[in-house]
């Protein structure tokens, strides 16, 4: 029996596409059968970063209105066979769809995968209502910033009035070096504020953005986002891994000699 | 709810089926009735008529049309024959005409179509601006961007084979002709030079080529 997670922010721009795309990506490099779902309707972005656009012939919106099955709307991976992708309708609005229709839709998709990953929009309204719908299991991105807190934690809000089981928070795009000049919140300093528990911390990263414009997640590659990546995706499995140490310097030594000391 | 006046369309015109039971006099009211009540549908429409379930005489006919014209605002350009064969005939007509017509005639567009816009027309359509990523066009003819086609084209929507794609700038995310899809490459083929190409279907596959005098003439509208 799959479980449906859903990943929300509240606040746009601060990595929840990325995020779905690399846990998704990452799930399906740990065996796992993955589908991930763009709820994003009118403003649909999963499928530019997973590099899947220009295979996109059906779309939610039409596996709703029961013009087409899931199966001809699923979308397979490029490099994984079983990681799979829903995308979103572009020419429609959050108003296409209802809360009960994802749940229906998600609880169709249980059946024959492990992860159900829903990509919320940004807002707190009709889109939101309709990605947390079917959902056991929410991951909270935010980044260090106190907007972007202040927003986390009224979706922290808005789920638990939601009844939803497990909340967890990743704290994406924290810059260590700010942090430790007290310029930047570090993900301690969001934890005490959010009163949840962390399950990710992902340094910002250059590479990221190169991997979003190519459509290629970075999850699993020697980068520092690309480790912190993987760890979330083991923890969302139930292992138990160590909080990266994002201190280590990328810099030019650490490149030159090739050893970057491992926490 | 009386069922002796059915009246049924399709894309050819529309049909009255009539019961053979009620005697005329009372056939006429009805048939009154009937077209009095979607009046409004058929506002200054033009079209076809057909009658069927009852043998009708020339005269019978034509009080019929009288009838049908006295209460509703439409124009019966003919009446088709319940003969299979004429009507096949005319059939074969109509869509050879209005394929002809989506492709032959054709009509302008200007603006930049943005993510999310959809278009679509019953003809050709010339773009005189792009079309972006996520927007998407679609004709039962052909399509022409006078600009990029970074989006999605659908030519020949009702299934014309021959439509085609020409873009000054051709880097689409998907191409559609009929009932055939090509989508773009992965990795994006780096073109410094832009080239207006043209997309179009041979052998079930589409294929995207400079335009050129010979290519031109291959055409076939």
């Amino acid at each position: 029996m799959g479980e449906v997670i859903v990943v929300t922010s509240g606040k746009g721009g601060v990595g929840k596409t990325t995020t779905t795309a690399n846990v998704g990506t990452g799930l399906a490099m740990l065996d796992k059968k993955v589908v991930l779902i763009d709820t994003d309707i009118g403003l649909r972005n999963l499928d530019v970063v997973m590099g899947l656009e220009n295979r996109i012939v059906y779309n939610l919106v039409d596996v709703i209105e029961g013009s087409c099955r899931i199966r001809n709307a699923l979308i397979k991976d490029k490099r994984y066979p079983n990681l799979y992708l829903l995308p979103s309708a572009q020419t429609r609005d959050k108003n296409a769809v209802t809360p009960e229709q994802m749940q229906k839709l998600a609880d169709e998709l249980r059946d024959e995968f492990d992860y159900i990953l829903m990509d919320c929009p940004a807002g707190i309204e009709q889109g939101f209502k309709n990605a947390i719908a079917g959902a056991d299991r929410a991951l909270v991105v935010t980044t260090p910033e106190v907007s972007a807190v202040r927003d986390a934690d009224r979706i922290i809000g808005l789920l638990e009035a939601n009844e939803m089981k497990q909340t967890h928070l990743i704290v994406n795009r924290i810059r260590m070096d700010m942090v430790k000049r007290g310029d930047m919140m570090s993900s301690d300093d969001v934890c005490e504020i959010l009163a949840v528990d962390l399950i990710g911390i992902v340094p910002d990263d250059e590479n990221i953005v190169i991997s979003t414009n190519q459509g290629e997640p970075l999850v699993g590659s020697d980068s520092l986002a690309g480790k912190a990546y993987m760890n979330i995706c083991k923890r969302v499995i139930g292992e138990e891994v160590p909080f990266l140490n994002l201190e280590e310097k990328q810099g030019i030594f650490g490149k030159l000699f090739g050893k970057r000391k491992k926490n | 709810m009386n069922n002796s006046v059915i009246i049924k369309g399709n894309k050819y015109g529309i049909i009255v089926v009539l019961s053979p039971e009620v005697p005329f006099e009372e056939l006429k009211l009805l048939i009154a009735e009937k077209f009095k009540e979607s009046s409004k549908f058929f506002e200054n429409a033009k079209m076809a008529i057909s009658f069927e379930g009852r043998k009708l005489t020339n005269e019978e006919q034509r009080e019929i049309l009288d009838v049908i014209s006295e209460n509703a605002d439409m124009h019966i350009v003919c009446i088709m024959d319940n003969d299979t064969e004429m009507q096949e005939k005319f059939h074969k007509t109509l869509d050879q005409k209005l394929m002809d017509l989506s492709n032959n005639t054709g009509q302008f567009y200007k603006g930049i179509l943005r993510s999310g816009a959809s278009l679509e027309f019953e003809t050709s359509v010339i773009i005189i601006g792009d079309v972006n990523h996520g927007a998407r066009v679609v004709s039962k003819g052909n399509i022409i961007v006078l600009g990029a086609l970074k989006g999605t084209a659908f030519a020949g929507a009702t299934g014309n084979t021959n439509a085609f794609v020409v873009a000054l700038d051709m880097s689409p995310t998907q191409i559609r002709i009929a009932d055939t899809i090509a989508r773009a490459p992965d990795k994006p083929v780096k073109d410094d030079l832009k080239e207006t190409k043209i997309a179009f279907l041979e052998d079930g596959n589409i294929y995207i080529e400079t335009l050129n005098k010979n290519i031109l003439q291959d055409i076939n509208l």
